[in-house]
């Protein structure tokens, strides 16, 4: 009965405009936001932090990043490892160079540092589209990864190749290295991704946004109502790279502490947060975290109930997971092919009318 | 900032298009096409043509197909530059120009093939067209509360009027994707409206539409002549329709301007005449 907007008139356009219209929405909304800040922080054990809810958070703000860019905006990209590289190798140096500088500053300035890579590589995007450009943003992606393994300059001529991320602290408490307590690195995690969620949000409903989606719809007749190609385009590569960035600067930093470019940022990891998308739903702040939730997630679930509950073997498990979640991708663009954010919407609409359709 | 929702308002008593107001007297011109010329390769679209749109008329360009008629409006919209001639829009003339400049100078327009935006809501199409009047940076948009939704709301005010005007208030949220034709064609003038423009330039506004949709969008065309003082040129085959509601036609053939004039000279033009029943020319 929650789902209800008998009753929940708008008087004013303010009203009309907010993202939770409807209200029992908006209570459940913050409900839950203040379920995650208040109360799992006291819950959260070192396993959950690991391999569950901080990869799933650094993850859903690299998905956000790319549906600003490819959702929204409809430039394809590949490039998305190279860029979480440029943030994680921004962050190493920036840490490194300025070891007073707070751990906040250091992601964010990583970011604005990964934005003007972006903007750099987002310059074909003006002459060429679709699969050119994403062959043009593969091109990113392997020079990048190059280009970190083989100057020594970045990874500061140490030995293995490897960035380890030195200790740094919030308000006294360790956020980053091996000592950090995980309710720490899960409300840093956590607070970035609030933020930077309702930063995406205001952006792609302002003019901003409409600019993005009217040059993905139709970039001629987007043209002609006064859009500028130059500045949408390059501004979606930009705010999506800034993204992208402080997600492989918090990568690198909270999660994974020491890191191997060739291994940690590989196509792979474009293809994740490719997937992430479009099985999220593509041109859906929601939809970037439904699709982070299932490709970090579902596999880690579903190894537990294989290995934990019916106690299979462990490389059983592996192959049946992929298989499964291969299958489950199939089945989910047969059925929905805008993504589970759509699903989602739809299931909204029928709830509307839930239990008396007629 | 809490701008209520207005009880229905009446079109055109307090909502005025003005945002690119100019001091140009009605009847003067407001745009003058001068020896323009215009090829595709080999192809010669549009050959030494010349005319005015005189400010607050209804200027109607026909011809038979291929005649360069859509040729023109992207002329004048800068979408395509002529290798010859001039266009003097407000008393300044240039040749090449960018269709975001025109867009921002107050030319606007509808499209021959509906060119919406096919995955947002009519609300937003309409929204887009003032993306030229919307001034907030990225970082009060990046806030949102604040001056960027003032700025929001007052712009979804003027929408508002224009989706009124245009009675389509029901299909407000509806994605443009699922509406029928001719409802498209009016979100689109819709879009072209919210640009508040100076020169509204019409692209066949009436094609593949039925008998009353296309006396709806004809009271729409004349209501934003009269009510609004917009000048309007319009690419139409409904000779009927082209008729009734123009104040002056150019007619194009072949890239070439072959009548110029009020509805009753142009009809008993014996060169149009020719042109459209297809009598052999040499060239």
């Amino acid at each position: 009965m929650l789902y209800r907007e008998a009753g929940d008139f708008k008087g004013s356009y303010a009203a009309d405009i907010q993202t939770f219209p409807i209200k029992g929405e908006r209570y459940l909304f913050w409900a839950f936001v203040a379920f995650c800040f208040l109360v799992v922080p006291f819950l959260i054990t070192p396993y959950w932090e690991k391999s569950i809810i901080v990869p799933f958070l650094i993850w859903s703000i690299v998905a956000l990043g790319l549906n600003i860019l490819t959702g929204y905006c409809g430039q394809v990209s590949l490039g998305t490892g190279g860029f979480m590289a440029v943030g994680a190798f921004a962050c190493y140096k920036l840490m490194i160079a300025f070891p007073d500088l707070n751990i906040v500053a250091v992601i964010v300035l990583s970011g604005f540092i990964t934005a003007g890579v972006g903007l750099l590589f987002g310059l074909p995007s003006l002459r060429i589209k679709g699969f050119y450009l994403a062959v043009a943003t593969l091109a990113a992606q392997f020079f990048l990864v190059w280009l970190f393994n083989k100057v020594g300059w970045f990874y500061n001529y140490s030995a293995s190749g490897q960035i380890n991320a030195p200790t740094r602290y919030i308000l006294g408490v360790a956020v980053t290295g091996a000592n950090a307590p995980p309710w720490a690195t899960y409300l840093l995690c956590l607070s970035f991704v609030f933020v930077f969620a309702w930063v995406a949000r205001n952006l792609t409903r302002g003019r901003l946004g409409r600019s993005w989606m009217a040059m993905r719809d139709m970039d001629i007749a987007a043209q002609i109502m006064g859009v500028s190609p130059l500045g949408s385009k390059l501004s979606a590569f930009a705010i999506s790279s800034f993204y992208v960035g402080m997600g492989g600067a918090m990568f690198f930093s909270v999660y994974l502490g020491a890191v191997e470019v060739t291994e940690a940022f590989n196509i792979d990891k474009s293809f994740d947060a490719l997937f992430m998308i479009i099985i999220g739903g593509l041109g859906s702040i929601l939809g970037s975290f439904l699709g982070a939730a299932f490709i970090v997630v579902f596999p880690v679930v579903l190894k537990n109930i294989m290995v934990g509950g019916l106690g299979w073997s462990t490389d059983l498990a592996a192959h049946i997971e992929i298989m499964t979640i291969g299958a489950l991708i199939i089945f989910f663009l047969i059925v929905e092919p805008h993504g589970l954010a759509q699903l989602w919407r739809l299931t909204k609409e029928k709830l509307r009318l839930w239990p008396f359709p007629y | 900032m809490n701008a209520p929702i207005m009880p229905h308002p009446v079109a055109g008593t307090e909502f005025r298009l003005e945002a690119h107001q100019d001091d140009i007297p009605t009847g003067q011109t407001l745009l003058k096409v001068d020896n323009v010329s215009l090829s595709f390769g080999g192809v010669k679209a549009i050959r030494e043509v010349s005319f005015d749109i005189r400010k607050g008329e209804i200027r109607a360009i026909i011809g038979p197909n291929g005649a360069g008629k859509t040729s023109m409006l992207n002329v004048i919209n800068g979408f395509y530059t002529p290798q010859q001639g001039t266009i003097t829009y407000r008393g300044v003339p240039r040749r090449a120009m960018r269709s975001t400049q025109a867009a921002r100078q107050g030319i606007s327009r509808t499209f021959q093939n509906i060119a919406l935006f096919k995955g947002m809501s009519t609300l937003d199409n309409i929204m887009t067209g003032r993306i030229t009047l919307q001034k907030r940076n990225l970082f009060w948009q990046a806030l949102w509360h604040g001056p960027a939704q003032a700025e929001e709301i007052e712009h979804r005010l003027a929408v508002e009027h224009i989706i009124d005007f245009l009675e389509i208030a029901h299909i407000r949220k509806t994605p443009v994707g699922r509406l029928p034709y001719g409802l498209q064609k009016r979100v689109e003038l819709g879009r072209a409206l919210a640009a508040e423009p100076a020169l509204l330039l019409l692209d066949e506004p009436m094609a593949g539409m039925n008998l009353e949709e296309k006396e709806d969008m004809s009271r729409f065309i004349l209501d934003v002549n009269n009510q609004f003082g917009t000048t309007i040129a319009l690419i139409e085959h409904d000779m009927g329709v082209v008729m009734d509601i123009s104040d002056r036609i150019v007619v194009l053939d072949y890239g070439r301007k072959i009548g110029d004039g009020k509805p009753a000279e142009i009809a008993a033009d014996q060169a149009v005449i020719d042109a459209y029943l297809g009598v052999p020319h040499h060239d």
